[in-house]
């Protein structure tokens, strides 16, 4: 009985992971390198030394983090794609905080510029969230013109105000100071893994085991059940929202105080669609989503030092991804399952016959 | 305060917001027949971005902007093929199909440009360019604002017009509409919901690759990484802005191409306004048209559900 009910599962997870390898050697292929190479390359770019581990983390932090929030708005039924915009915006916090108070003590700056990144990409997708339950507007529509409208901020201020004036001309801001610079644990673990670790926990506590966890979800599987059950939806559109740009928020002020030490133009490489993208395959799921995301980090870590070996191009993880979530739902769609669970009911009378 | 009159009248900010309407108008008018027929079709964008890179590979292989146009074309259908098959055999879930056809456009396209053409960028390719049409062409302000236009705008007005006869003046548009309406219902009755909305889908997948195609051969020339620039979620707005009919979503996209257009102008004007902040404009505007008008909408019944036949 219980095999029976896992085997299709099973079979499911196995078709996506092959067709997208499929996928990922087609593309391979097509640029023209050696699949076993490539492969060697970018696993031992992503995992072969304690700095190559620590990069992959350094990567997946960020995304992992935005793909977190995005999960929390997926099992309300909403999808946030506005983790770019939510990522500068909290960002654009943590580098104001920095750089405003460099005199602080690090115990006090580096959660104080965290806490306002966070801030800022609450506001950020609490903004989606107000449009989506006070005036109806799709939150697929909104958050992608956030994302312009923020980018297009944070472009003005680092090539105006915010422009480092000793620096080399770049649109970047001055770097923050020390005092709000993320320590590194035994030169391995970067502290914004822990947070990332903390995040994907207080996700599953929230999600598994609160009241507000059962109200998230039961939106999302039935807003009108919901509904008559006195659940406020427009409550919960709002919180879902502000918590997934929070942790986004939280994503771009770690990769600015971890990483990057300075705002610019390209700060993010398109962690937000990435991170829809890893929340879909982690079925929305805070464990899902952090496996999820600790391997999107790797593989792009692991594209990223590949470069000096195999010239393997960085387009070839969102292809990965994209082919990843396709697969995910054609094995979760009504009419796939349907098609499955009559091929296995023929397999079980051939088996019986 | 001259400055900003000077550019309000002047007849080129309406050429250019023709211009500049045209892609998000024709994926917009694509998006109206998928959503007439129940399917929400996010991904638009990466329809629009295939079809601009097929263009442009199209014209640089051949040489010819004819040749560019059919394999843009062929490219953006492709996708909305990938969007049925998921869609309306499977009954996936179609907004998330779309987001990673979305996600998969902007990396497919990557990846060929850097595969294919040396050094990674994408070359000048041959377009259309504008030309006078004759007599009207000298006609004080409309002349140049309106009839000194590229062929793709006079296209995009009969594609306007026979949309809206098919749509809503032949018995093929009501059962179309009525898959949008009530599938089940519609499947009683003997009409083919599944092949109907094939037919939606591959139409939207030519529109929206269509205008793809004009934003490279008739805008830029050439194709760059993202160039779709979130068109195709605007012209999401516009569907909803314009009701779902084919000829009001010709005003709703001028609208935005208005706006586009100003904040060009007022960039490259005297006026000292930053224009990273002109170029969020669009965006913004996007936000308030559309919180302005969608209270008074009333979307097809049965959109984006799933519908599989039992």
């Amino acid at each position: 009985m219980t095999i029976e009910r896992f085997i299709p599962a099973l079979t499911r997870g196995a078709v996506a992971l092959i067709g997208t390898l499929a996928v990922g050697l087609v593309a391979v292929l097509a640029a023209g390198l050696d699949p076993v190479t490539t492969l060697q390359a970018i696993i031992d770019g992503a995992l072969g030394s304690p700095y190559a581990i620590r990069q992959s983390l350094t990567e997946a932090v960020p995304v992992t983090l935005t793909a977190l929030g995005v999960a929390v708005a997926f099992r309300a039924g909403l999808f946030n794609l506005g983790g770019d915009g939510q990522i500068y915006i909290g960002a654009l916090g943590a580098v104001g905080i920095s750089l405003l108070f460099p005199d602080l003590t690090p115990a006090l700056l580096i959660p104080f510029a965290l806490g306002v990144g966070m801030l800022g990409g609450l506001i950020w997708g609490g903004i989606a969230g107000v449009l989506r339950a006070k005036l109806r507007l799709s939150e697929i529509i909104t958050t992608i013109m956030l994302n312009f409208i923020a980018f297009w901020i944070v472009s003005y201020l680092v090539h105006g105000p915010l422009k480092d004036p000793g620096g080399s001309g770049y649109p970047l801001t001055r770097e923050i100071p020390e005092a709000a610079q993320l320590p590194v644990f035994g030169d391995l673990i970067p502290s914004g893994a822990v947070l990332m670790l903390v995040a994907a926990f207080c996700v599953w506590l929230l999600l598994e085991r609160t009241p507000t966890g059962i109200k998230i979800k039961g939106t999302g599987s039935s807003a009108s059940a919901s509904h008559f059950a006195g659940v406020s939806m427009s409550r919960v559109t709002i919180l879902v929202m502000a918590i997934a740009g929070a942790l986004a928020g939280l994503g771009g002020a770690v990769s600015l105080q971890g990483d990057q030490y300075k705002l610019g133009d390209f700060f993010s490489p398109g962690w937000g669609f990435d991170a829809v993208a890893v929340a879909l395959i982690g079925r929305g799921t805070a464990a899902g989503t952090l496996i999820t995301g600790i391997a999107v980090g790797a593989l792009r870590s692991g594209i990223q030092s590949a470069q000096g070996t195999a010239e393997v191009p960085s387009s070839i993880a969102q292809i990965l991804l994209a082919a990843a979530v396709l697969f995910v739902i054609v094995g979760n769609a009504e009419g796939a399952g349907q098609l499955v669970r009559r091929s296995w009911a023929r397999t079980r009378e051939l088996a019986s016959e | 305060m001259s400055d900003l009159f000077d550019i309000v009248t002047s007849a080129t900010l309406y050429a250019a917001a023709i211009r500049l309407a045209l892609p998000i108008f024709l994926a917009a008018l694509g998006e109206t027949f998928a959503e007439r027929a129940g399917l929400v079709n996010v991904g638009l964008e990466g329809m629009m971005l295939m079809g601009a890179f097929g263009a442009v590979l199209g014209s640089d292989v051949t040489g010819s902007a004819l040749a560019g146009v059919a394999i843009g074309l062929l490219f953006a259908v492709l996708v909305a093929a990938i969007q049925g098959f998921v869609s309306i055999n499977f009954g996936g879930d179609q907004i998330v199909c779309g987001i990673a056809l979305n996600i998969g456009a902007l990396g497919v396209t990557a990846f060929l440009v850097r595969a294919i053409w040396e050094g990674g960028n994408a070359p000048q390719v041959a377009g259309f360019s504008a030309f006078d049409l004759p007599l009207l062409a000298n006609a004080p302000f409309v002349g140049v604002a309106v009839f000194q236009q590229g062929i793709f705008v006079y296209v995009a007005l009969v594609l306007a017009l026979i949309s809206w006869w098919a749509l809503m003046k032949t018995g093929w548009g009501l059962r179309m509409r009525g898959c949008g309406e009530d599938p089940l219902a519609c499947e009683s009755l003997g009409i083919p919901v599944k092949r109907l909305r094939w037919q939606a889908m591959l139409i939207c997948g030519a529109c929206a690759g269509l205008g793809g195609v004009f934003l490279a051969l008739g805008q830029l020339l050439t194709f760059s990484d993202g160039m779709s620039g979130g068109r195709g979620f605007i012209a999401l707005a516009v569907v909803i802005i314009a009701r779902w009919s084919p000829m009001l979503a010709v005003p709703s996209a001028l609208l935005f191409g208005a706006v586009e257009a100003f904040a060009l102008r007022v960039q490259s004007s005297d006026l000292n306004v930053p224009p990273e902040l002109m170029l969020a404009l669009p965006y913004l505007a996007t936000i308030i048209v559309y919180a302005i008008v969608v209270g008074r909408s009333n979307p097809p019944a049965a959109l984006g559900r799933t519908y599989v036949r039992q």
